[in-house]
């Protein structure tokens, strides 16, 4: 074999499977369960269900050899899960062990207004060292998430969101789909450089605003926060200069992202999902990102039966679905073409990795009862070392 | 013909590692500009001058940062600036062409670039603006331009420990000013050694940190000849800096600091004359500048100002007392992003030997304006010095 075949045949592999023989194993499947949200267990106080969240900035892994700071709850980006039965009352105490201001918006839930988690509109910030406790009846049923309202821009795409999902014994979509294994996917995209930058910004910031805040000196002007419009219009007629004419923090750029997350993980530390022939699963997908996805399953159609966790009344077959942000969408894959199917972005733009393509959110939906045999390669492919597809295939 | 092979192999083995170098993750890139216009009135004993433009030390800087295959970053760094009119250096003078190395504890610098011949530096309007005081004095030049002082070839290696010590050490190569009928410099050797140990609280840890903010101690030894000398060490010229930095009221609006340094240059003893440049840097002397700094702060951005520095230097062995003083008052007030209006007032006075090198006394009035920009692009790593990588875990 020349050197041009063999670049051909090794290029040809790489985009024709990224998933391997190994994917079948027993290792990969335990593997496979830690990149998923972890449900937080509550406390009962009576009939209330008490959790505890705290807001740290922690050091995430996103794949092998990049890691950066993230704002997290729990130290898990995404944050920890909050599984929940319609109707539970709820109660979530907030920690800020971080010397930035926090909320949580409680995303898709009806809870009371003041619960609602908007700086200066439902609540003050949580500012650092302080608690908060939201509490609220959990409702609707369906597919949500939580984040940070404060410094959204920044805070969300610094790691500060988690699903939220409220069950419902009568679920319509279980008894129209009985299914026994569902799976939760958080897509997200970070711009890294814009959050160290905007993170650091920001810290500097709030040092000095808390050395004032010590000494008694809340200036409302300088926190950019006005009691009516009239007040604000009148401040700037007499010559205040508002944060979006002088910059107060970093370059004023808006974010690009580089890093295209699933779970908080990229291709290859992506989540894949397992399923048997002839089994139905569940999928919720939550977009807390801020770009749109477009979502292709490989050889199937998949079922969408909720919007924004709302059940949809006529579920509707696609095989390529818009995440918008803010979004959520419930989806079920029926097992009927066994195999190993990619499952990814089809903005071919968001499956890279700081630029480089393949990465971002790139996963499998893989068969469980897919015989070993099928993942064999070629006796040439054999002699390069390959035995078997190969689990991570990074230079196409 | 040789002599052609062995430059061909090293043009063909450089061109290899460019070709190869084509496909990369964009490099850093910094720009560094700073203006500085002044309109000048000097006023000596007999004679007013004015200088319509002033734009010395108005300079352009461009960097390039990558991070290298270990926990590295590699730097490249090229400016030029605008010199004194009267100088000996043209137009433009490259006074920083240098590669860094650095990770978190480590620096290794070669290059042209700033020499240690300052611990700290003062509130002037040009870096230069009381050079006798602030800096040690290079004994190899003529005196001609401020430049010689201030930069020359520099193979330094500095260790960083708890974030704050500094320890440097440093190798230069002052510029020599040819003697004639020499026209040129043509030995480049290291004809100074240093080192300086300094305890620095990091700028953006401002608002954490105590009174102190800096204090360190320098050694610089010039390599001079010394006639009827002949001990290596007794014919180097010595000197020793100490300086302090102190966060009078480190308030967020209202930020006074103290800075003081000084410079003891133990010289020789057999000079007991000044009557040129050479003399004067070895005549034994021993120089203070102090500034008291007053920075008011406007909506989290400097607005105002004000700074009053003095210093004192004194010939202690020369047989007519010399001695000189200056005092140098300014203000700053912001226009604009990074766009400042100064005004500064210099007065300096001369007496013994110095009296007949620069006369009586000289006073400079000075107004003009300053603007500096600090921008980079395809950002990939944080600062050493950044809150994150202070407070939160360095990331490499």
């Amino acid at each position: 074999m020349n050197r041009r075949d063999f670049l051909k045949t090794t290029t040809v592999l790489s985009a024709a499977v990224l998933m391997p023989h190994y994917l079948l194993t027993s290792e990969a499947r335990a593997a496979n369960n830690s990149r998923f949200p972890v449900a937080l267990e509550p406390k009962m106080d009576g009939d209330v269900k008490e959790f505890h969240l705290f807001i740290d900035i922690y050091q995430h892994e996103v794949v092998p050899g990049f890691q950066f700071h993230t704002l997290a709850f729990n130290n898990r980006v995404p944050g920890p899960e909050f599984r929940v039965k319609q109707g539970d009352k709820v109660r979530v105490i907030l920690k800020n062990k971080t010397e930035l201001n926090h909320t949580i918006h409680w995303h898709g839930l009806h809870v009371p207004w003041r619960m609602d988690g908007v700086p200066y509109v439902t609540q003050m910030p949580v500012m650092p060292g302080q608690e908060f406790v939201y509490e609220f009846t959990a409702e609707p049923y369906g597919t949500h998430f939580y984040h940070c309202h404060w410094g959204t821009l920044l805070h969300m795409q610094s790691g500060m969101f988690g699903s939220f999902i409220i069950e419902n014994d009568d679920d319509p979509i279980l008894k129209k789909f009985p299914y026994e294994r569902e799976y939760t996917l958080i897509y997200s995209a970070h711009d890294s450089n814009f959050v160290r930058n905007e993170l650091n910004a920001m810290l500097e910031r709030m040092k000095e605003r808390m050395y004032l805040m010590k000494t008694g000196r809340f200036d409302k002007k300088r926190f950019a926060v006005f009691n009516t419009k009239e007040e604000f219009v009148q401040a700037v007629e007499a010559g205040y200069l508002p944060p979006y004419v002088i910059s107060r923090r970093s370059q004023a750029d808006l974010p690009q992202p580089n890093w295209f997350t699933v779970n908080g993980k990229s291709y290859p530390m992506t989540p894949n999902l397992y399923i048997r022939s002839g089994e139905t699963i569940r999928v919720r997908l939550i977009n807390a990102g801020q770009t749109e996805h477009y979502l292709h399953l490989h050889g199937h159609d998949f079922w969408l039966v909720a919007d924004d966790g709302l059940p949809i009344p006529q579920p509707w077959q696609m095989n390529t679905m818009r995440l918008s942000p803010g979004k959520t969408a419930d989806i079920i894959i029926e097992g009927k073409n066994r195999g190993i199917w990619t499952f990814h972005d089809h903005d071919t733009s968001r499956v890279t990795n700081n630029g480089l393509y393949p990465g971002g959110n790139l996963l499998a939906l893989v068969y469980e009862d897919l015989p070993a045999e099928e993942t064999e390669l070629s006796m040439m492919a054999q002699k390069m070392g390959l035995p078997n597809l190969p689990h991570v295939a990074l230079d196409e | 013909m040789r002599s052609f092979k062995k430059h061909a192999l090293s043009i063909i083995g450089t061109l290899g590692l460019w070709m190869t170098a084509g496909a990369q993750v964009n490099p850093e890139i910094q720009l560094g500009a700073r203006g500085v216009v002044s309109f000048n009135t000097d006023i000596l004993v007999h004679q007013t001058t004015t200088a319509v433009n002033d734009f010395s030390d108005t300079g352009l800087l461009t960097g390039f940062r990558q991070k290298l295959y270990n926990t590295f970053r590699g730097q490249l760094v090229i400016g030029f600036q605008f010199p004194d009119a009267e100088s000996d250096l043209g137009q433009l003078f490259f006074h920083q062409t240098f590669i860094q190395l650095e990770d978190q504890s480590n620096i290794i610098k070669l290059g042209r670039s700033r020499v240690r011949s300052a611990m700290i530096e003062f509130p002037t309007l040009r870096d230069d603006d009381a050079l006798e005081f602030t800096d040690v004095l290079n004994p190899f030049s003529s005196g001609e331009n401020t430049e010689d002082h201030q930069y020359g070839n520099v193979l330094e290696y500095a260790r960083i420990f708890n974030q704050r010590v500094w320890i440097r050490l440093h190798g230069e190569h002052f510029t020599r000013t040819p003697i004639p009928p020499e026209t040129a410099e043509k030995d480049f050797s290291l004809n100074a050694i240093g080192f300086s140990i300094q305890y620095r609280v990091p700028q953006t840890q401002l608002w954490n940190r105590p009174i102190l903010q800096q204090i360190g101690i320098g050694f610089n030894n010039f390599l001079t000849d010394r006639p009827g000398y002949t001990r290596r060490w007794d014919r180097a010229l010595k000197n020793v800096t100490a300086s302090m930095v102190l966060n009078l009221k480190p308030d967020p609006i209202h930020f006074i600091d103290l800075r003081a340094q000084a410079i003891y240059n133990e010289g020789f003893s057999e000079i007991k004359q000044v009557i040129d440049f050479f003399t004067m840097t070895r005549a034994r002397a021993l120089a203070a500048f102090g500034s008291l700094r007053y920075l008011m702060r406007k909506l989290e951005r400097p607005a105002l100002q004000v700074a009053l520095s003095a210093g004192y230097k004194i010939f202690p062995d020369l047989v007519q007392k010399s001695d000189q003083f200056q005092i140098v008052g300014n203000v700053f007030y912001r226009l604009g992003e990074n766009f400042d209006a100064v005004a500064q007032l210099q007065f300096r006075q001369f007496n013994g030997d110095l009296r007949t090198l620069y006369g009586e006394s000289e006073t400079r009035i000075q107004f003009g304006f300053v603007y500096s920009i600090d921008q980079s692009w395809n950002n990939q790593f944080d600062d050493r010095e950044s809150l994150l990588n202070l407070e939160h875990g360095y990331i490499p």
